[in-house]
């Protein structure tokens, strides 16, 4: 044993004393870091306009001295709409910034010019290049509301009979997609609910359920909640009613329902995507066992119902929401 | 509802007693403390701090009651409850009633040893070992009043060990022939728990099989895994961590000298199952060592040699008892700017929030104004080089300790160059009251710690000089008998700069941020201790803590503290 050990250590400290990995090192170069900054590459698109309906895409190139924090900020010229592209190192290429018509900060791009600016950490010049998106990115999944044409008349709203109530579709520069949105608003001093729409998927065809898949881990849910600044917080409670025997008729005894509570407490649009499969069921905002089959069944949903709910000691409570649908393996990309 | 609480508790723990005087099945462990202070801030700025609040006054007193139960003699049950009442809080607001300690301990057939519950664990320095790496090592007595209860708030009594919840076993198999025994530890401990969504519950296992062929010689297999649990979240991006090891120790003595061999060798695996950003990091290390005692000299002396590779990679070694990212318990913003105050030695001395109770899951950040050489103790990746000790300890008192640390990296960060580091560490104690003579505790201690750091490449840029002096000074004088006076001072200055690394969650460095100190730190403290008996003592301390940067990148300031302590240990 004694033996072994004195082999093993000698063998060890013989193999390891000159261990040194001369060639490589951890990390970027220190004195690339610290040199100053030079634009080896100016900053281009690979295209001057862009279809993304079609499926196309346009990526930014350029080239640097040195490895840098980098951000190109894409602005809608008429929407507004941006998207965030960032990363760090020398070389902007295809590989780090295609932009296929995705938006970060709502509303969605629209048929318009738009500008991409180049912004380095640290260095004050920017950078800037035009591109003209002559058609938007076609959002792919089950559209449940867009508000585009108004209230499906297979829809049921009802609204409290509180004060200041707005509870309607309403067509203004808010809009985050096409020209409309629903407007939820209103004082309801007895009850935390202000209003509700039931989403039937019958509204959409002749079958007793939505065409989903029957994996709940391949559905999302997603919208666009506006959460409006200097008001009381909004709370939009999502009911998810699965007709599990395909009868047509939603039994609250004996077949699941599952929820969605969203607190709305940002300011300004948001997408809320959730999976199905990550659904739950709520009862009085207290999570509680199904009384169905206690899977959760796309396939089997029947109807959805959206409530807007506010304390009613707070008093007045806004929101807004669009561009509520269903995506398919992924959430929504705007 | 506390008040119930208490009085329930009160007449339960009553009868209990009774029935523990009769059997001694039932035993009562326990702390209590009460500890206030007034803390002072002074903000030295270029313009005049308006902003911070300058006082901050509070305390606490705290009960720490453990039922210790043994239903029978192979069975130990120990349940621990902390009540804790915020000054100026009373019967409601500010009180805490929480559980501090859970575990079950026993025998099986007078075989298997087993522990569930809340387990102190600790294997070796490069698998599973908390190596209080940035702690210093000739601490006065006056500070260690503060350090001590960090150590209990945060567990760290038994040295080195870590705190975690599991399961743990232990058995031994004895030998009439070649081998004495082999003794065999295993356990498996729950690091984090899952959320059901994006973060998956993650698992310590590990085991030592000792092989002791006589009191001369032994040999021992050490792993340790860690690891994501498969299905309990969606994602199949799971985590694996394990560090394999195999330690020795050689004793003979020889010409009335005793020498010891030991070192240990091992490799590591880092690895996600399913996500190519991720990096598949291997690596092993050795270290060795040979210790020789004279006992007629009161001498012993190490050398000992240390190669632990770039990638070696050990959560359980190398997550640090300090978070410098943690939120310091005073006066945590300064300045009108409203600057996140720096942790200084003030904190380190005495803030049990900035300690992590258990190992942490990513690689946690250093500091080099604390440590630049070995910030994960000797387990701290892309190390080689070597190390000599030497203490001088006889029966008069006498403790004197050297260590010199010669080190260099193995990879270069950032940069071709290596970076040579060292250590140098020399501290004293003496029991003056043993050399002249007298019953009554005179003790003195000093210490000194010097490190540096630097690098020169052919690349100006690249070039680094860093360099850390660290002396304390201690003093214990018992003047009447159990009444004593403490002193205390530590002084600790930062010279140089070096390229700080930011790293993603991989541990792979993606940046390098140049840090510049020149950097002063003074800590003094004086405290009037009086021990009722070894377990109870009530002591007041007064403590001037004082920081200053003469780059001002951090703007000065100093904290003065008054702070009372009354601990009662059960």
């Amino acid at each position: 044993m004694k033996k072994i050990i004195i082999f093993i250590s000698l063998i060890s400290l013989s193999c390891l004393s000159c261990r040194k990995e001369k060639n490589v090192i951890d990390g970027p170069s220190v004195s690339e870091i610290f040199s100053s900054f030079t634009i080896l590459e100016n900053f281009k698109a690979s295209r001057d306009s862009v279809n993304f309906k079609n499926l196309e895409s346009v990526y930014f190139t350029a080239t640097f001295n040195k490895i840098v924090s980098w951000q190109i900020t894409i602005v809608g010229k008429t929407s507004k709409a941006v998207k965030v592209i960032k990363g760090d190192g020398k070389v902007i290429a295809v590989n780090n910034s295609t932009w296929n018509g995705t938006t970060t900060t709502l509303p969605l791009f629209a048929k318009e010019m738009c500008t991409a600016t180049l912004s380095i950490k640290d260095v004050t010049p920017v950078y800037e290049v035009n591109v003209n998106v002559t058609e938007p990115k076609v959002l792919t999944g089950f559209m449940i509301a867009d508000f585009e044409t108004g209230l499906n008349p297979g829809w049921t709203k009802f609204a409290q009979t509180g004060a200041n109530m707005d509870f309607k579709v309403k067509t203004d520069s808010l809009a985050p997609q096409g020209k409309n949105y629903f407007n939820m608003a209103g004082t309801v001093n007895w009850d935390y609910l202000i209003g509700l729409i039931d989403f039937p998927a019958t509204a959409y065809g002749a079958s007793v359920t939505y065409p989903l898949s029957t994996n709940p881990n391949d559905v999302y849910f997603n919208c666009l909640i506006y959460g409006v600044p200097n008001t009381n917080q909004s709370i939009i409670l999502f009911q998810f009613r699965e007709d599990e025997n395909s009868d047509g008729t939603l039994n609250a005894n004996n077949e699941d329902q599952y929820d969605f509570e969203v607190k709305v407490d940002w300011v300004g649009w948001k997408l809320v995507s959730i999976r199905y499969a990550d659904l739950v069921s709520l009862s009085n905002g207290a999570p509680t066992t199904p009384k169905g089959n206690a899977l959760r069944n796309p396939d089997k949903l029947g109807k959805i119902s959206m409530l807007h709910l506010a304390n009613p000691n707070d008093g007045f409570a806004s929101s807004k929401i669009d561009l509520i649908m269903f995506t398919n393996t992924k959430p929504l990309e705007p | 509802m506390y008040k119930y609480l208490l009085i329930a508790m009160i007449t339960f723990l009553g009868f209990s007693q009774l029935k523990a005087q009769k059997d001694r099945k039932i035993n009562f462990v326990g702390t209590a403390r009460s500890l206030m202070n007034s803390n002072y801030l002074s903000v030295r700025d270029s313009i005049p701090d308006t902003a911070s609040v300058k006082r901050n006054d509070g305390g606490y007193a705290l009960v720490d009651l453990g039922v210790n139960i043994k239903p029978n003699k192979n069975t130990e049950i120990l349940g621990m409850f902390r009540i804790r009442n915020e000054f100026g809080g009373f019967w409601g607001s500010g009180v805490s009633f929480d559980v501090r300690q859970l575990w079950v301990k026993g025998v099986v057939a007078n075989a298997l040893r087993y522990q569930l519950g809340d387990l102190n664990l600790k294997q070796t320095p490069f698998t599973l070992f908390n190596h209080h790496a940035d702690q210093i090592d000739s601490m006065p007595e006056v500070f260690n009043l503060q350090r001590n209860i960090v150590s209990y708030e945060r567990f760290y009594m038994n040295n080195n060990t870590w705190r975690m919840q599991g399961a743990n076993v232990d058995f031994g198999l004895s030998f009439s022939k070649y081998l004495k025994e082999i003794n065999v530890n295993a356990f498996l401990t729950r690091v984090n728990a899952t959320n059901f969504t994006s973060v998956p519950d993650r698992l310590m296992s590990g085991y030592t099989i000792q092989f002791v062929q006589s009191k001369n010689l032994q040999l021992s297999f050490n792993s340790n895994h860690i690891f994501d649990v498969k299905g309990t979240v969606a994602n199949d991006n799971l985590f694996k961590s394990s560090v394999n090891t195999i330690d020795w120790k050689l004793k003979r003595d020889l010409a009335r000298k005793s020498f010891l061999f030991g070192g240990e060798i091992g490799q590591s695996h880092y690895q996600y199952t399913n996500d190519t950003l991720a990096p598949d990091l291997k690596d092993y290390f050795v270290h060795a060592y040979a210790q020789m005692s004279i006992p007629k000299w009161n001498l012993t002396g190490t050398i000992g040699y240390l190669n632990v590779g770039p990638d070696f990679r050990s959560i359980g070694a190398q997550s640090k008892d300090i978070n410098y990212n943690a939120v310091p318990v005073y006066f945590d913003r300064y300045t009108n700017d409203q600057r996140i105050r720096p942790i200084t030695l003030f904190d380190v001395v005495g803030n049990e929030n900035i300690y992590n109770r258990t190992i942490t899951t990513s690689l946690m950040s250093e500091n080099q104004l604390f440590n630049q050489v070995l910030p994960y103790g000797i387990s701290t990746f892309n190390r080689v080089g070597g190390y000599a000790k030497i203490q001088y300890k006889n029966k008069k008192g006498i403790d004197i300790t050297s260590q010199y640390y010669k080190l260099n990296e193995i990879r270069g960060q950032g940069s071709f160059a290596l970076r040579d580091m060292s250590i140098f560490k020399l501290n004293a104690s003496v029991s003056i009251n043993q050399l002249i003579k007298t019953k009554k505790l005179i003790a003195l201690q000093v210490g000194t710690m010097m490190q540096t750091t630097n690098r020169s490449s052919d690349q100006s840029i690249e070039n680094m000089d860093l360099k850390s002096n660290q002396y304390t000074l201690g003093f214990r004088w018992e003047l009447f008998s159990n009444f004593e006076l403490m002193l205390g001072y530590i002084l600790q200055q930062n010279d140089g700069h070096d390229y700080l690394p930011t790293r993603n969650g991989y541990t792979e460095i993606t940046y390098f941020n140049r840090s510049d100190y020149q950097v002063k730190q003074e800590l003094a403290a004086a405290g009037i201790r009086y021990n009722f008996s070894s377990k109870t003592y009530l002591c007041v301390l007064y403590q001037q803590s004082k920081f200053t940067d003469k780059l001002n990148i951090s703007p000065g300031f100093s904290i003065n503290q008054f702070g009372i302590i009354y601990n009662i240990t059960l």
